[in-house]
């Protein structure tokens, strides 16, 4: 289980610090919605390692990792865009989540399974640029299946596509947090979004979370 | 959040930028390097000063300050009037051939000062194109303006108008649509147009421009050289150099150069509180939203006039040299030995550019340390205080004092001279878009753990190719036209193809002369049209 025990932080000049506690259960969506500037980026961003809260604990099966800096946390992150490199092709991408001395034809069928995984086929060549933002999406989830972190970060991953799009992208996600067995942690200010995926909401606000 | 660090319980801080000690110790290392080897220049100079007391020297420092200062001065204002101008037509102005004509202003920032003051000479000097048809037409010439102040300015508002209008294009073309469609949609006219969307994304840049023009006019060494017509428009610089070369007045050369530190210094110091002046320039293109007919018929007198100043300096050059016959030239052995001296020094000053500057940016853009960001960036920009003559004057004092004969160390001071002289210009060219790559990417390439080669092979090196072929012809072409670094260095078995073009000049080899520039033109324009694009290519073949 992936658990947070008041996590505390402030930017400088802040007055009230926000503190977050919350617990997120493998194989399941654990949404967190809020208005916006409520601080969810700030929440993500202190699961993600790029900000360091001044106290509290953050542990994934008992074990703290926040010590850690951000490349060596059991997480893999999906933003709302620029979760790939745009000049890389498909392939080069998703090959990223791999250690970087695989050998080359394991990492062409790695990649190859990730992309089936996510439904994508003959689009490795590709230049990431060209893709659609559906296709940009389930790149960088087949990245994720072969970075195989436990925990996966959603900030915002539906705002950009289309209706049909979004829902297919939902699905996908709920299928591999199902199928691996991620702690996901989906942060949106859709409703909808929530409500079509998640197993568990927290809403944030006033610098809480409170279990919705 | 990136780029901003916060400090946990720990003490330690954590930010979105991976860590990268080894860079930020090699730019560390590097940047002291540098600044080691400036305070040797420095302290070479300084302690020939010292020994100095006693000697006279007749040098007039304060008048040469104030000619210097009203050269400097005037070609800011009068490049900043023509710049202002002209990046307003070619913002406007869609025409077949516009991509070309933008490129080719780009191209002020590398053409040699000494090539456009040749075709000035070759168009408006005593038997030039002008006069020659002056009295034809009339029996009488018209003298020779391209002599003095006046040519000197002409010459410098050529080079540092379109280099100020490159620069103020891409400000107006950075002008959001938005702003345009609100624009456009209130029908604002021609000149409220100008006064509420063109300048305001204009002026923020103008006093930093404004320094930078001020600086290039204030240490020009080739045109004040060539155009000069006597002691009453020596520019400091060229002070320097008949000092040493003519006079042998080196006390009296020492002082011109801690003056010109002293001013150099004091305009940094002011452009420094300014703000920074963008040097990447992306492709450029017109808006849809056109100016009234009469705007319209402005933009184009304007443009044609701009086009011609600039275009047929180069363009004399390139055909007087043609028609001189260029066989005669190439069949000589020093014109050999000056252009693999020039090729040699070029590439290696330019390879060498490009290696201090990609150490000094990449460190810089791993860290987001106000403090330490500063401390790496100001020694590659100590070079704007010690130009090109001084930089040289220091080092062969330095060698001197070493005990070394100038002659020995001259082609290593020269690959070093040239190397400072470009470093400021690729560390412009390379800084901004890694720290844009650290800045929108640092998140994704910390989450995936990326090391700091496969940061560089898989995402640096592949965004910045065009960038470092930028920096790269940058620095060959600025070596390739040098003739500060060289002057005071250059001997008969060393000597460099501008050096090879100033001697054919000063022996009345006018038809030498000629064909040297037109092949330094053709070379230039090679360069730096076929760098960028080479490497924009390579880099596109590594993703």
């Amino acid at each position: 289980m992936l658990r947070a025990e008041a996590l505390s932080f402030a930017y400088p000049g802040q007055a009230t610090p926000y503190v977050f506690s919350f617990d997120a259960l493998p194989g399941q969506i654990t949404a967190i919605s809020g208005a916006s500037g409520s601080g969810k980026s700030t929440l993500l961003d202190q699961l993600a390692g790029f900000l360091a809260p001044s106290s509290g604990t953050l542990t994934l099966d008992g074990m703290d990792f926040l010590p850690l800096p951000p490349e060596r946390r059991p997480v893999s992150l999906l933003l709302q865009s620029e979760s790939l490199f745009e000049h890389l092709s498909a392939a080069r991408n998703i090959a990223l989540g791999l250690p970087a001395n695989t050998p080359r034809a394991v990492i062409d069928q790695r990649v190859a399974q990730a992309l089936a995984e996510v439904g994508l086929t003959d689009i490795g060549p590709q230049r990431a640029a060209t893709l659609s933002g559906g296709q940009k999406q389930r790149v960088a989830l087949a990245r994720t299946l072969l970075r195989d972190r436990p925990v996966l970060l959603l900030d915002e991953p539906f705002s950009a596509l289309d209706d049909e799009t979004r829902q297919t992208i939902r699905a996908l996600v709920r299928t591999l947090t199902e199928r691996h067995g991620w702690h996901t942690i989906l942060v949106s200010h859709h409703q909808d979004d929530v409500a079509a995926i998640a197993s568990r909401r927290y809403r944030l606000a006033d610098y809480r979370l409170t279990q919705a | 959040m990136g780029g901003v660090a916060y400090s946990n319980s720990c003490g330690h801080s954590m930010t979105s930028l991976p860590p990268r000690p080894l860079r930020i110790a090699a730019a560390a290392i590097l940047a002291l390097a540098i600044a080691a080897l400036i305070a040797v220049v420095l302290y070479s100079i300084f302690t020939t000063a010292t020994g100095a007391s006693g000697s006279a020297s007749r040098l007039d420092i304060p008048h040469l300050v104030r000619m210097t200062t009203i050269q400097a001065g005037l070609t800011t204002v009068l490049s900043l009037i023509v710049g202002i101008a002209l990046a307003w037509s070619l913002n406007r102005l869609r025409f077949p051939g516009r991509d070309l004509v933008v490129g080719l202003f780009s191209s002020a920032i590398v053409t040699p000062g000494m090539i456009v003051a040749f075709g000035l000479l070759t168009i408006w000097g005593r038997n030039g194109w002008i006069n020659q048809a002056a009295e034809a037409l009339t029996g009488h010439t018209l003298g020779n303006p391209a002599f003095g102040l006046s040519g000197i300015l002409f010459a410098h508002v050529i080079l540092d108008g379109a280099f100020a209008a490159r620069i103020l294009l891409a400000r107006l073309d950075a002008i959001p649509q938005s702003r345009l469609k609100t624009g456009q949609s209130l029908a604002l006219t021609a000149r409220q147009r100008f006064a509420i969307v063109d300048w305001p994304a204009m002026a923020g840049t103008i006093p930093g421009l404004a320094a930078i023009i001020f600086l290039l006019a204030f240490t020009s060494f080739p045109i004040v050289l060539l155009l000069g017509g006597g002691p009453a428009n020596q520019t400091l610089e060229v002070a320097i150099y008949a000092a040493v070369r003519q006079d042998f007045d080196l006390q009296g050369a020492v002082m011109l150069a801690l003056t010109q530190i002293g001013v150099c210094s004091i305009v940094i110091l002011g452009a420094s509180a300014l703000a920074p002046v963008p040097t990447s320039l992306g492709a450029s293109i017109a808006p849809s939203w056109r100016d009234p007919l009469a705007a319209r018929a402005l933009q184009t007198v304007v443009l044609i006039l701009c086009t011609l100043g600039f275009v047929l300096p180069l363009l004399t050059a390139l055909i007087g040299g043609f028609s001189a016959g260029i066989p005669p030239v190439i069949a000589t052995a020093s014109f050999w030995h000056a252009t693999a001296a020039s090729l040699v020094i070029g590439s290696v000053s330019a390879l060498l550019t490009l290696a201090l500057a990609l150490i000094l940016t990449l460190g810089r853009s791993a860290t987001s340390n106000g403090a330490a960001r500063t401390a790496l960036g100001i020694p590659s920009y100590a070079y704007l205080a010690v130009p090109a003559v001084v930089l040289s004057l220091g080092f062969f004092l330095a060698v001197r004092n070493l005990g070394v004969a100038p002659a020995v160390a001259a082609p290593y001071v020269v690959i070093l001279g040239n190397t400072m002289l470009s470093l400021p210009f690729a560390v412009a060219t390379l800084g901004p878009p890694l720290d844009a790559i650290a800045r929108s990417r640092g998140k994704l390439i910390r989450s995936l753990g990326l090391s700091g080669w496969r940061q560089f092979a898989l995402v640096e090196y592949p965004l910045l190719g065009r960038d470092i072929g930028v920096a790269l012809a940058l620095a060959f072409c600025f070596s390739l036209g040098d003739l500060g670094v060289i002057a005071l260095f250059g001997t008969q078995d060393f000597q460099t193809l501008p050096l090879l073009m100033f001697r054919a000049l000063g022996a009345y080899r006018g038809n030498d002369a000629a064909a040297i520039a037109a092949i330094l033109l053709v070379g230039t324009i090679v360069a730096f049209v076929a760098l960028p694009k080479l490497f924009e290519r390579l880099a596109y073949v590594a993703r």
